[in-house]
């Protein structure tokens, strides 16, 4: 029981790291692409509107792991050839930003309509007004889904050990399928629980936290 | 302009001036990005991406019978199968996290806070490597299609039961609490409240976050590639090598299929959010997840406004 506990620890380890980057980068990604849409979502033209709707749609139906495949397994074959992490971020980056796109419109859409209304009353652009009455509102509200967000893609990023990015979990699959060392089973599968509840309990403790705030700031 | 109010109260209609400058800057940036699609297709062709042996070869009618629709019978199989199975779970669970005895509440909440915080990748894929060490599921007379199936529908069922417990959880806490104590004031007992006055306008809340929680599961039968149960993404994955021409085509009919299965719940999602809206008590709050799906991240419905 519990040979070559250092190895493991190592290769978890490792894997963690990888995890973490992954996720950071690609949340950072996805908030980015999800603003945008947001903002799209909200705007006066028309086509910007349902260029958002369609990424949206498109992205929320179908499933992550396909849209990694088309980007790793597929794109080089139409001569687009990227390392295997950067179309993991790419692909959970522009997944999730669907995602984040929605929770910011309807961070917007929960603040009342009066000051909507009050903002554009004493002349604000539709810019400012945005800007300077809607969003520093809107945050507050939109803090615990994007919080949810984040460990969902954090739980997500799993999936990138399918095109070869050498994460968490691909470590702990390595780790059970390595005849050399003999790795005990359960340690590993304890290690990689570990792994993710290190991270993923402490953001939803957060975003309890920052729930239960958002309810008196109203 | 638009009939969605909350995007319009924030710009005034537009007098001439503005809708002009709006009509040209919507004009512009759709030239520009038809040009970009345009330029996007000319690259493709070039690498003869249209190209019709492509997308009929893998379509064959032999493929079709032999492939493709064995696989997307194991992929609904394997949706349907895991619904049962999570929804089951996430009654008992849910029912747990507001039960009376604080020992069953501290249960059902420990099993929610874990399986939420765990990859659905592993959870399918743990059991199932467990299993093929200890050799159980040889030995109770699966064979090996059905052991793949029973573990993918596993995972599916641990792991949405406890993000539907948390539905069924806040579509109970969601009612007024003068419902509950209306019922207790009348003179029925715990259970009688729940099953006559609680869970019936609870369960008609939460319809439509349960159902779209179950949109998720389908999309998620696609992770039994980890333990290569035979579904719509792994199958499309073989049928890509036999046509290695055509493997960028063939993914993305597997996710054009997807995309028709998924998209067509969420309609019906929608019409049953807009049928059960209507009757519910006053000051009966919107059911969210408040932590979202593995893939999916769903649930998060706009707020109607309090």
């Amino acid at each position: 029981m519990f040979d070559n506990l250092d190895l493991m620890v190592e290769a978890l380890a490792t894997g963690l790291l990888v995890t973490l980057e992954v996720t950071a980068v690609s949340f950072t990604l996805a908030l980015i692409i999800g603003g945008l849409l947001a903002t799209m979502h909200v705007s006066p033209a028309p086509p910007a509107r349902w260029l958002a709707t369609a990424y949206t749609g498109l992205f929320k139906n179908i499933p992550l792991l396909a849209v990694l495949f088309i980007l790793y397994f597929g794109f080089p074959k139409i001569g687009i050839p990227l390392s295997s992490w950067q179309w993991a971020i790419i692909g959970l980056g522009t997944y999730t930003a669907a995602f984040v796109g929605e929770t910011l419109r309807a961070g917007i859409n929960s603040i009342d309509l009066g000051q909507a209304e009050a903002a554009r009353s004493i002349g604000l652009t539709f810019g400012q007004s945005l800007r300077y009455v809607i969003l520093p509102q809107a945050v507050r509200t939109v803090i615990p889904p994007l919080g949810s967000l984040l460990t969902a893609l954090v739980k997500n990023s799993s999936l990138v050990l399918a095109i070869g990015v050498a994460e968490a979990s691909a470590q702990a699959q390595r780790l059970i399928n390595d005849n050399e060392n003999r790795f005990d089973l359960w340690a590993v599968i304890i290690g990689v629980a570990i792994c993710y509840l290190i991270i993923n309990l402490p953001i939803s403790y957060f975003i309890r936290r920052a729930e239960k705030r958002a309810e008196f700031a109203r | 302009m638009s009939k969605d109010t909350h995007s319009t109260v924030l710009f005034d209609a537009l007098g001439p001036k503005g809708a002009a400058r709006v009509r040209s800057a919507s004009i512009t940036s759709g030239v520009v990005f038809l040009a970009l699609i345009g330029w996007a297709v000319y690259k493709l062709s070039l690498k003869d991406f249209f190209e019709q042996s492509r997308w009929v070869n893998p379509l064959d009618i032999m493929i079709i019978e032999n492939a493709w629709l064995p696989a997307l019978i194991s992929t609904l199989q394997a949706a349907v199968l895991g619904s049962v199975g999570a929804l089951a779970l996430g009654i008992i669970v849910g029912m747990g996290r507001v039960s009376r005895f604080m020992v069953i509440r501290g249960i059902a909440s420990v099993y929610v806070q874990f399986f939420r915080a765990m990859p659905l990748l592993l959870l399918i894929w743990i059991p199932f490597t467990i299993d093929g060490a200890l050799g159980t599921a040889g030995s109770i007379g699966l064979d090996q299609d059905g052991r793949r199936l029973f573990f993918l529908v596993l995972g599916l069922s641990v792991y949405n039961g406890a993000v539907l417990a948390e539905i069924l959880r806040s579509g109970i806490n969601a009612l007024p609490p003068g419902q509950a104590m209306a019922g207790r004031a009348i003179g029925l007992r715990h259970g009688q409240t729940m099953r006559l006055i609680v869970l019936p306008q609870a369960v008609r809340n939460m319809l439509p976050a349960v159902l779209a929680q179950l949109v998720i599961l389908l999309k998620d039968t696609a992770l039994g590639f980890a333990i290569t149960y035979p579904d719509l993404l792994h199958e499309s994955k073989i049928i890509g090598n036999d046509y290695p021409n055509s493997f960028l085509q063939v993914l993305l009919i597997a996710a054009f299929v997807y995309f028709v299965l998924a998209w067509g719940l969420s309609k019906v999602v929608t019409v049953v959010e807009r049928k059960t809206r209507r009757k519910l008590p006053k000051g009966t709050a919107t059911v969210t997840a408040s932590m979202p799906g593995q893939t999916e991240a769903e649930t998060i419905t706009p707020t109607p406004k309090p």
